[in-house]
Order: C-alpha cells, then structure tokens, then sequence
C-alpha cells in the first residue's frame, strides 16, 4: 500500500513536501494514469492538517499536468500529455538548468550531474514499465 | 431476598464489570502509548512503564475494595440505595483520579524523541470509502425517519384524546411526548456517531507498509458497524415502546415495566458483548492486529502528546478530523478543536437538557 508522509520539523513547508512525493510517485508509475487519490478533506484529516495546505498541493500538481480535479469524481492521476507545448518545454528546460547550475555550484561535477541525470530518468522508465507489468 | 442483599449484589456486579474493564485498559493499547502519553514503541516494553502498568493494576483493586467497602458499610447501616450510589460513585470518581495519576507519572517518562515523531505524519493513498460508512448512512436514515414518525404520532394522540377523553382522565402533553422525544434524540445521534467513526482520522504507523492501516481499518469497521446496529436496534425498541406506551395510556406504563427492563438489559448486553469481543479481538485502534508493524512509530496527531489534554481529550484547530481515535480506553474521541465536534456536543447537551425538561415538566404537570 502506498503512503504519503509528512515531518513538520523539516524547512520545507508540508503542501510541498506532499506535492513532492506525489510528484515522484506519478512519474515512478507507482502511481498510474486514472488511479482516483483520496480527496482533500480525506488526506488532509488523515495527516492532521489544514484543508488548504492539501488543496494547495493538488492544485499545484493540477497546474503542473501530474493532476485532475473533478467536481464530483474527486482527484485523480493525469496521463503525461502525448505532445509538449512549446513554452512548457523552455519554462521546465530553463528550471532543470537551473537546478543542473546549482548541482554544480554545490560541487558535483559533470560526471556526477550525468550519473545522477541517467538514474532518474531509469527510475522513472523504469516504474513506469514495472507498472504496465503488473 | 431482602432490598438490602439484592441492592449490595447489583453494587458488586457493578464494581467488577467496571473494575474488571479498568484493569484489561492497559493490555488493549496501542504500542507507544501509555495511559493517554506517548512514551514511545521502545520505552513502552521496558521496567519504568511496566512499574506505571503495576501500580495502575495495584490502585484498580485497592478502588474496587474500597468501592464494595464503602456501600456494604452504608448498606449495613440501613442505607442500602444510598450506599449502593456512594459505592458507584467511589468508583468513578477514584478511577479518574486514579488515572490522573497515572497519566502524570506517563508523563513524566516522555522522552524528549517522541516530540520529533509528533511532528511526523503518515497517510495512506486510498481513496476509497470507509466500509462501515453505508451501514451507518442507512442507520442515519431509518432512525431520523422512524423517531420522527413515531413523534408525530404521539402528537396525533395527543390531539385524538383531547377529543375523546374527559378533561380529568388527560394525561400531559409532556408525558405523552418524552419517550419519542428521547427516541428522536437518542437512536439518530448513536447513529451519527457511527457514521463519523466510519470516517475517523487513522493514526498509521510510520513507513509499515499496510499492516497497521488494515488493522486502523478493519477497527474502525467493526466498530461503526456496531455503532450502527446499536442505533437501529434502540431505533426499534424505543420507537415500538413509545407506541405501546400511547396505546395503553402513559399512566398505565408501570404495566410495560419488565418489558422496558427486559429490552434495555438486552441493548446493554448487545453492546457490552461486542465491546469486549472487539477489546479481545482487535485492541484499540487494532492494536492487536498489527503485529510486526507495531515496532514502527506512530504518527497523525496520536503520537503528539502537546495536542492532547491530559491524555483524553484532542484538541488541533487545524485537523479537519471530527473523530480520532482514543489514547486510552476503546474507540473513538471527539476533536475539540473542530467546530463542527463542538456543535455535536452542543446539541447533545441541549437535547439532554430538553428532555429532562421534557420529564420534569411531564411530572409537575400531572402532580407525579
């Protein structure tokens, strides 16, 4: 059974560190396309949190295509779009150089960068294949 | 056999069903907790919350003796009632103190981990509805229409033998009206609760896989399921009796008195029954159920000791939960800091306080 956990000691505010996990589960495939996740007031009661702090997650991860809210059928995983928009592709390229950018700063190199870049991408082909399997 | 004898039996019965409860709480917990702290999955198994565990057991009998003592000495002074009500009360009051005492002593060996872990949350990612929602949403429905159909027919009679009946032979409106009254307060709130401890807050354990929620799960089930049969089934005695009732005159009811008795024992023993066969089989919260996963911590708000108040009462403005689940005892426990729980009391203490108006005006009205 898949959860979702929270630790409020840490820097990042909770809605994202719930968008975060379910972020990595949609791409891993743990999470497939159509799959109904529980609804606001579920998650956020379940967790202990405010209503808004869960719907701000939702919302975001709605924006960022990984979501669909329904009016009445709840929330359910969004399939990853067949075809990506122009400026979608350089707003998400600009962010991931950015992020390559601060990797390097911090002191990874290169090689390291590479290593890390082909892991994640396996992991989500990876999940995403696992999870046509079963 | 005389008053005195059946009275002192009633009181000794009494002090071991509620004593012999007080002393199977403890082996019932969740592991972590200790009477209403979280100490902690590891502290939990060692010698000073085992010490707490023995002079809790040690106090339980010193109360039930003290208890027994108290009522047979007032009994034998020529008291019986009196001291058959001090006895009981003997019990209750120092059963609380008792486990305010406790409770303070589990404070005390809180370990300064098991604030970190409050602040940890786990929840599973499954949308689907709890299982003992639908019974108790039917539950809801039948006990709202049946007791406000059974009101409504009181209030028909009512009317029927003013017409009917001389002035000196009425019975009040108020005596006519107080058991469909209670019925419409009583079997649709019993059945409300079910329907929100369908839909009570789980407090996994941190990164257990499913063992814990399953066993959250098949608790929480079981016991809305429970809720809801108990409301149906004081829905059918109360509504059935409130027409009896009607039909052979309020004055008459010394006459349904075994009756009364018998069904209400049988509401009490039904649910008595179920509660200790839950206490054997699941624990609270399915303590008893979760097996390996109970080394894992716990987490949602149940491990947070700063948002309970003296280990029975939850309070967190922010959890949307209505319902959680007890840190000491069996099921479920209100969220103070929700509005909508603090409404639920409100009513309730309305409700309560309009039916003994109810009865006191019924008394007064028809001179006793």
């Amino acid at each position: 059974m898949l959860t979702l956990t929270i630790d409020r000691s840490l820097e990042d505010p909770v809605y994202q560190q719930v968008a975060d996990q379910l972020r990595r589960l949609v791409a891993s495939g743990a999470l497939s396309p159509g799959t109904a996740l529980p609804s606001v007031r579920q998650l956020a009661g379940d967790l202990g949190v405010n209503l808004n702090t869960i719907a701000r997650a939702y919302r975001l991860l709605e924006n960022e295509g990984f979501l669909l809210i329904h009016d009445r059928a709840g929330v359910t995983v969004a399939a990853p779009a067949e075809e990506i928009e122009y400026s979608a592709r350089a707003r998400l390229l600009d962010e991931m150089r950015a992020t390559l950018a601060r990797l390097r700063q911090a002191g990874m190199t290169p090689d390291d960068l590479m290593t890390i870049v082909q892991i994640e991408v396996l992991a989500i082909d990876g999940g995403g294949k696992e999870n046509e399997d079963e | 056999m005389s008053e005195a004898v059946v009275v002192n039996l009633f009181l000794t019965v009494r002090v071991l069903l509620v004593g012999g409860i007080l002393i199977a709480l403890p082996s019932i917990m969740r592991k972590g907790l200790l009477f209403g702290a979280y100490v902690g999955e590891t502290l939990a198994d060692q010698d000073a919350a085992r010490q707490v565990r023995e002079s809790w057991y040690i106090g339980c009998v010193i109360l039930m003796l003290l208890s027994l003592l108290v009522g047979y000495g007032i009994s034998l002074a020529g008291q019986p009632v009196t001291g058959n009500f001090t006895g009981t009360a003997v019990l209750l009051s120092g059963g609380l103190v008792l486990y305010l005492r406790t409770y303070s002593k589990a404070r005390r060996l809180v370990p300064p981990a098991a604030a970190d872990q409050a602040k940890k949350a786990a929840a599973p990612l499954v949308s689907s509805e709890s299982k003992g929602a639908g019974l108790a949403k039917f539950a809801l429905g039948i006990c709202l229409l049946a007791s406000l159909a059974t009101y409504a027919y009181a209030v028909g009679s009512y009317q029927d033998m003013l017409a009917s009946v001389p002035a000196y032979a009425r019975t009040s409106f108020y005596k006519m009206i107080l058991l469909p009254s209670a019925n419409l307060a009583l079997s649709p709130f019993l059945a409300l609760l079910a329907l929100l401890t369908a839909n009570a807050k789980r407090s996994l354990r941190g990164g257990s896989g499913g063992g814990s929620f399953e066993a959250q799960d098949a608790f929480r089930t079981t016991y809305a399921k429970l809720f809801s049969w108990t409301a149906l089934l004081t829905c059918a005695f109360t509504s059935y009796f409130s027409v009896r009732i009607i039909r052979v005159g309020p004055s008459q009811v010394r006459t349904l008195a075994l009756e009364i008795l018998l069904s209400a024992g049988f509401i009490v023993v039904f649910l008595g029954f179920n509660l200790f066969r839950i206490m054997k089989g699941y624990g609270q919260g399915g303590a008893l159920l979760e097996a390996g996963s109970a080394e894992a911590p716990l987490t949602n708000g149940i491990a947070d000791n700063a948002r309970w108040i003296w280990g029975l009462f939850y309070v967190d403005w922010d959890d949307p939960s209505i319902m959680v689940e007890s840190r000491f005892g069996i099921g479920y426990t209100l969220n103070y800091g929700n509005p909508t729980a603090i409404l639920i009391v409100a009513g309730f203490l309305v409700l309560s306080l309009a039916l003994t108006a109810v009865a006191v005006i019924g008394t007064l009205a028809t001179g006793g």
